[in-house]
């Protein structure tokens, strides 16, 4: 899968963004984190979520509850805080302003 | 068959195969060595160790309580490597020139003072306690000094006595820790052979790293003993105290005493009563179909002889008393069957029966014109009925 190897680091570098955008539309466990971004082409595993998760903790942008889940241990329940849904804000729009970029290079202008 | 190694994930058993207990062990030591420059090194093993325990808990059941190594690999496979997030790439032969000093990361979920590990409950601790355990309990909570909390304790005593009823309180308040997995839980370690025999190992090897050969040898012999026989008395005692439990269960559901329900020297003649009145007007209805054919102006329905009328009456009124008769049953017998014995029934019951003797007489005496006609009724319309049978013999 040629392409897919080529857009590996793209997409590590955009999970960050993808789980910001997760969290802030609803309070969840890692494991809907998981499951969300499981179907897409995006899917990840917990060796790469956790130690993700713990950098944006100690950045300040998400912040996590113990919480009783139905079966076993209490579990870590993700939200985002006010700096996260700051943070969330200016990497849309730098999104939005990549995404206008890609779209208009290389289009020749003029007949 | 492959030997068996118990392993504790946030404190609870797993039991996994021998290869892939291995395979487990080098995943979590490579992953703690990526994550050796991490501040957050802790609470990620200890949020891994929680997903592993999680897919762990998927492929075992009640007839299947062994992780095998394939399962194990699986599992491995799905979390896949450790990477930390915010180590830089050339960060990587770093880690591994310290882990080759000889860092071991062991599975150290919830150890005290940790912050982010399950949470630790609070329980009163006997063992080892002045007077009822409650600074003990706390000190394992807050994991300070017992004697520390003590201290507090005392010097808040001279507040008025504020200390002493704080005190009190929590003596009545605070669970104990009674069973091993509370006191666990009290402390946030483990409590399996196997953690024991671990810490005994890790010790040993510590040893072995300061010392000589001999003496850490000795010292590490010694403390496998010491942890072993507190291990095995706690266990010894545990029983006993399921023994005593269920000793006591027995006297308390099998080893009655039987004594009558309440309200039973009433019930009894009350009920007793009613059968007799039953009876009577049983006797009063058979005695008006005798005489006049009929049950007190009711008529038999067409067709049935006389006879049938009697079985018919006294079929329908044995049918009235029998729940009475159960009810009185019921209230003068034991669980068992036996018969209650006690004044109610060997004397109240037999001054029931003559009183009610003496009412029929004197009532019978007073009335007693009435009587006689009936019984005088009685011997012409035996006859009939005795005819209307051989009629109806006959006919067949």
């Amino acid at each position: 899968m040629h392409i897919n190897e080529k857009f590996t680091p793209i997409r590590k570098g955009l999970l960050e963004f993808l789980v910001l955008k997760i969290v802030a539309a609803d309070k969840v466990y890692v494991a809907d984190i998981l499951t969300q971004l499981g179907g897409t082409e995006f899917a990840t595993q917990e060796g790469t979520l956790y130690p993700l998760l713990s950098k944006m903790r100690r950045e300040e942008l998400v912040d996590y509850e113990w919480k009783e889940s139905d079966a076993g241990p209490p579990r870590k329940y993700y939200e985002l805080t006010a700096k996260g849904r700051e943070q969330l804000r200016e990497t849309s729009e730098y999104w939005q302003r990549i995404i206008g970029t890609v779209k208009s290079l290389g289009q020749k202008s003029g007949p | 068959m492959n030997k068996v190694i118990t392993i504790n994930l946030n404190g609870v058993a797993y039991q996994l195969e021998e290869d892939g207990y291995e395979a487990l062990r080098a995943y979590l030591d490579s992953a703690a060595r990526r994550l050796e420059v991490n501040p957050d090194k802790d609470e990620i093993i200890a949020d891994i160790e929680q997903a592993i325990a999680d897919k762990f808990r998927a492929v075992l059941g009640v007839n299947k309580t062994v992780v095998v190594t394939k399962e194990v690999e699986g599992v491995i496979g799905e979390m896949g490597p450790v990477e930390d997030a915010s180590a830089p790439a050339a960060g990587s032969p770093a880690a591994d020139r310290a882990a080759a000093a000889g860092a071991q990361a062991g599975p150290r979920a919830a150890a005290p003072g940790e912050p982010g590990a399950s949470p630790r409950r609070l329980f009163k601790i006997r063992d080892g306690a002045m007077v009822g355990g409650v600074c003990n309990g706390l000190a394992a909570y807050f994991g300070i000094d017992v004697t520390i909390v003590r201290i507090l304790f005392a010097l808040l005593a001279f507040t008025y006595g504020a200390g002493l009823l704080l005190y009190v309180l929590m003596m009545i308040i605070l669970p104990s820790a009674t069973t091993s997995a509370e006191k666990a839980a009290a402390f946030g370690g483990p409590s399996t052979a196997q953690e024991f025999i671990r810490r005994a190992r890790e010790g040993y090897y510590e040893g072995m790293r300061t010392f000589g050969d001999r003496r850490a040898h000795r010292e590490w012999k010694r403390k496998v003993k010491v942890e072993m026989r507190a291990w095995r008395r706690n266990f010894q005692r545990e029983m006993h105290q399921n023994a005593h439990q269920w000793q006591q269960n027995w006297h308390t559901y099998w080893a009655q005493h039987p004594h009558p329900a309440f309200g039973s020297w009433l019930a009894v003649p009350v009920l007793t009563l009613l059968c007799v009145l039953i009876s009577l007007f049983t006797f009063a209805c058979l005695i008006s179909l005798l005489a006049t054919g009929a049950v007190f102006g009711i008529g038999l329905p067409a067709g049935i002889p006389l006879w049938a009328g009697f079985v018919i009456l006294i079929i329908a009124f044995q049918m009235l008393k029998w729940p009475l008769k159960a009810m009185r049953h019921a209230y003068s017998h034991g669980p068992y069957g036996h018969a209650y014995g006690g004044p109610f029934v060997h004397l109240w019951s037999p001054v029931f029966w003559i009183v009610m003797l003496v009412l029929f007489l004197w009532y019978s005496k007073h009335h007693g014109a009435e009587v006689h006609e009936a019984m005088n009724q009685l011997r012409p319309q035996w006859h009939h009925a005795v005819d209307s049978f051989k009629q109806w013999w006959d006919r067949q």
